[in-house]
């Protein structure tokens, strides 16, 4: 392939891509509280260290991005904070976490719970195979015995709140598998949201999909701002600048920058950071 | 801060409950299966012991039968076990091979899968209708169009009149090879098909690029790039040949007469079982019984390991 | 042009007739299938009567006449009982290896031994189950089903765990990360994803031990009468089959001929309908 024709679409542009920060972006605004402390992390597949001595703050009520390049060990991070390496043998992490002033890496931290209380969204839709109503329900009958009007109203409320409910509130007992890809990814964030967890946990939860439903996932990670505390993991750095009120910038296991996204992306004070956004590697 | 999202400790008690009875529950039937195995060996062991005692190594060397005197030997048994395995193996073998190679290069793609249901349906049917078809239909069709004038052919040339004379009544050891190789077909071809398409097709179209034949892709680059495989392939069906009770037992003829005729009648460890343990003249019989099986589960058993060694080699490789 | 045409017209005949082998060897299998099924058709349809399903099995000599519903009887009641004991523990067994026990060590012996199982001569497994629950006690149902489930068991195992790991790591990921249990996670969502494919194996095993003859021998052996009793010798397809084929009596020899049909029909049929299940589960996913 020819890359030096820099005028075909897709071609590397060293110049600073254009990178809309919202106006409204309220990471300034004080105070903030610390929902998540992260203390010198490190995390091993195995033998291989895959984060390095990583400490960072998450906000309450706030959007956090982590970004990189593929490999960074973005991805690593986000699962260690709801424990998801557990499922794994010879994975393990270092380090202190601190979620409601436990360290949530203690091996007594009940996962389950843990897990109830930091939702996670994955990279490719998860629908169970099971109906859309049965998908929402899942979460809620797990901890709670609740009267099947009040199930009804928490799986419709859980469907509003992930923008889905006008396109599939007729067919809700229609099987989860029949969505479309954008309409599975916003099924399971409304499943996520459905147990009512503290933290929202995103993994490139947009990657799989087409770019109107990228945009109706993003819209609605910024309206579920105001009630949950959110951390996404993406590769796609205007999504970061869209969405986030802070950004961490990762490379080789290690961070490299945190700070409010319009900083990172436009005063960025390491010049790794400065290069990876401006597209001269990654 | 837990009641904001309605999770009572109570119901996550009772997760890890049974989260923990699943556990156990899982990992005591994984460990039946292994109760089994050590079972079955220590049930055979035991119930072999008389006569292991009483005749002792003999017990392999020796061809007489005598249950009521309790002079018993296994040799019969043994040699008959293996002969009509091995018969199975020359005659299944290629044919298998065969419609491997037909279901994954020659056939036009409509009949893949019908073809491959049909063989599949083949290793469906119960041993004891090969048994029964074989009695009635194959025998005397055997005896008429095969042994006979075979048997009249070779008559007067030394150790083929004896390798093919003999009482001749259409049962006997080779008959059983024959039913036993119709049974295990369908193993070994399902088996050998499917390691085949293992074979990835850039391979494939690299040779056929260089102008090979169908032929010539097969025997240099399918068998080669799969031969673990189709060994693996070939020794269960050779397990499932060693081990097969029903088909033989219609028609091998039940001799413990220990001849070199590939006619005459004859027995297999597992015939012999069939037709005498339920009524065992006595302790000793039934435990020289016990110690055939006891030597068909060992033989099979290192056959079906090497098998499954050869085929899980298989799968590594296709896993890196 | 360097090309020796006379080498090439060799290996051009060579691969024709190897080619014509695998093409006689297909049309070889076939041909058997075709041979045995038409031969028990045509002697199997001609004992089929009203009889067959309501009378006893004849007692020697007794011509013409009798039936098989002792037979079939006792041959339904073991395989279910195989199956409702093999059934459960084979699915907990697979579980705990593509489960729990991934990646362990006894999920790897637990495999082999389980390989080996599966191919095992099932007249072992017969004299296995004559050791521990027939010799002193006598012939019984029950030996027979327990014998049965032994051979449902290392199938099932089999299915389960291959089915379970074929569910993607997403969806365990997904549920634990709502919080839920393993137990949860498996019950709800894996065995729901592998159902299809379990059922299968489950229908495969069924058609393995309807028609198991070497382990029902000395387990169940035979009983001339009609009887429920699970503790006492029973009458089964198979062991009648076996008994009455090798008889001089024609009424017997008829009635092993309608016995094999009605076993292979039985079979086929389930091995048509996992076949179907497993194809219709490859279509939804």
């Amino acid at each position: 392939m020819n890359t030096s024709s820099s005028s075909l679409p897709g071609a590397v542009h060293t110049q600073k891509p254009y990178l809309e920060v919202r106006p409204d972006s309220s990471a300034s605004k004080l105070p903030m509280t610390e929902k998540i402390s992260v203390r010198n992390v490190n995390f091993f597949y195995g033998d291989y260290k895959a984060l390095k001595d990583i400490s960072l703050p998450i906000y309450d009520k706030k959007v956090t991005a982590l970004i990189g390049p593929s490999g960074c060990g973005k991805s690593t991070l986000l699962r260690i904070f709801n424990r998801m390496y557990d499922l794994y043998p010879k994975q393990r992490a270092e380090g202190e976490i601190v979620f409601e002033g436990k360290n949530l890496l203690d091996p007594k931290q009940d996962l389950n719970l843990l897990r109830a209380r930091i939702g996670m969204v994955f990279q490719k839709p998860t629908p169970f195979p099971m109906s859309i109503y049965d998908n929402i329900a899942f979460g809620i009958r797990l901890y709670e015995k609740v009267p099947k009007s009040e199930l009804d109203d928490r799986v419709e409320t859980a469907l509003k709140r992930g923008a889905l409910w006008d396109e599939v509130k007729d067919k809700l007992g229609q099987s989860g598998l029949g969505l479309s890809g954008g309409q599975q990814q916003r099924l399971c964030i409304a499943r996520s949201i459905a147990v009512r967890p503290e933290v929202l946990l995103l993994d490139e939860p947009t990657s799989a999909l087409d770019p109107i439903a990228t945009a109706k996932v993003e819209e609605l990670i910024y309206q579920l701002k105001s009630d949950y505390t959110i951390c996404i993991v993406t590769h796609n750095m205007q999504q970061a600048a869209r969405v986030a009120d802070f950004t961490a910038f990762m490379y080789l296991g290690e961070l490299i920058e945190f700070g409010e996204t319009s900083q990172v992306f436009t005063k960025p004070t390491q010049t790794r950071t400065e290069d990876y956004i401006t597209g001269r590697f990654g | 801060m837990a009641g904001s999202s309605g999770i009572s400790l109570s119901t996550l008690r009772q997760h890890n409950f049974w989260d923990a009875v699943m556990r156990h529950a899982t990992r005591t039937a994984a460990l039946t299966v292994l109760l089994v195995l050590g079972g079955v060996i220590y049930t055979l062991v035991v119930g072999s012991l008389p006569a292991l005692n009483q005749l002792g190594l003999g017990f392999f060397s020796s061809q007489r039968w005598n249950p009521v005197e309790e002079n018993l030997g296994g040799l019969t048994a043994i040699y008959g076990t293996l002969i009509t395995a091995l018969i199975a193996l020359v005659i299944a073998v290629p044919i298998s091979l065969g419609i491997a190679i037909f279901i994954t290069e020659l056939c036009p793609r409509w009949l893949r899968r019908p073809i491959g249901i049909a063989i599949e349906l083949l290793a469906g049917i119960p041993s004891i209708i090969y048994g029964i078809w074989g009695l009635f239909v194959f025998a005397p069709v055997f005896r008429d169009w095969f042994q006979i004038p075979v048997n009249n052919a070779v008559d007067g040339i030394p150790i083929l009149s004896t390798v093919f004379g003999g009482q001749i009544n259409g049962y006997g050891i080779l008959t059983a090879g024959i039913i036993l190789s119709i049974m295990i077909l369908p193993y070994i071809t399902s088996i050998t098909r499917d390691v085949f398409e293992t074979v990835p097709a850039v391979l494939k179209e690299s040779a056929y690029g260089l102008g090979s034949t169908t032929w010539e892709v097969v025997r240099k680059v399918v068998l080669p790039y799969s031969g673990a495989g189709v060994i693996g392939g070939i020794m269960l069906g050779l397990g499932r040949a060693l081990g097969e009770t029903m088909a033989v037992t219609f028609v091998v003829g039940n001799s413990h007469r220990l001849t070199g005729s590939l006619f005459s009648p004859g027995t297999t460890i597992s015939a012999s079982i069939a037709n005498e343990f339920a009524e065992a003249e006595n302790v000793m019989h039934e435990s020289a019984l016990t110690l055939l099986g006891l030597t068909l589960f060992v033989i099979t058993f290192i056959v079906l390991a090497a098998a499954r060694l050869m085929l899980l080699r298989l799968e590594q490789r296709k896993g890196n | 042009m360097a090309l020796d045409t006379s080498l090439y017209a060799r290996r051009r005949v060579t691969n024709q007739i190897v080619m014509l082998l695998a093409w006689a060897a297909a049309a070889t299998g076939l041909v058997i299938l075709a041979l045995i099924l038409f031969t028990l058709f045509y002697n199997g349809v001609a004992g089929v009567s009203i009889a067959v399903f309501t009378e006893m099995t004849p007692p020697p000599g007794s011509e013409p006449g009798g039936g098989l519903l002792n037979a079939i009887y006792g041959t339904l009641v073991m395989t279910i009982m195989g199956t409702a004991i093999g059934t459960p523990v084979g699915i907990l067994a697979g579980t705990y290896m593509a489960e729990y026990g991934l990646g362990t060590r006894l999920a790897t012996v637990v495999r082999f031994i389980n390989d080996i199982l599966l191919s095992a001569p099932s007249i072992v497994i017969g004299l296995f189950v004559y050791g521990i629950m027939v010799k002193g006690s006598g012939f019984s149902g029950w030996a027979g089903g327990v014998a049965l489930s032994l051979l449902v068991l290392p199938v099932v195992v089999r299915t389960t765990e291959d089915m379970l790991r074929l569910v993607p790591n997403g969806l365990r990921e997904a549920a634990s990360a709502l919080g839920s249990p393993r137990s949860h996670v498996i019950v709800k969502v894996a065995y729901r994803a592998a159902k299809a494919g379990m059922l299968t194996g489950i229908l495969l095993a069924v058609a393995r031990i309807t028609g198991e003859t070497a382990p029902l021998l000395f387990t169940a052996l035979n009983n001339p009468n009609w009887s429920t009793d699970m503790n006492g010798a029973m009458a089964n397809l198979p062991v009648v089959i076996f008994k009455f084929a090798g008889s001089p009596y024609e009424n017997w020899r008829e009635l092993a001929w309608t016995g094999a049909l009605i076993v292979t029909m039985a079979v086929l049929v389930l091995n048509i309908g996992a076949r179907m299940l497993s194809a219709q589960s490859k279509a939804n996913s």
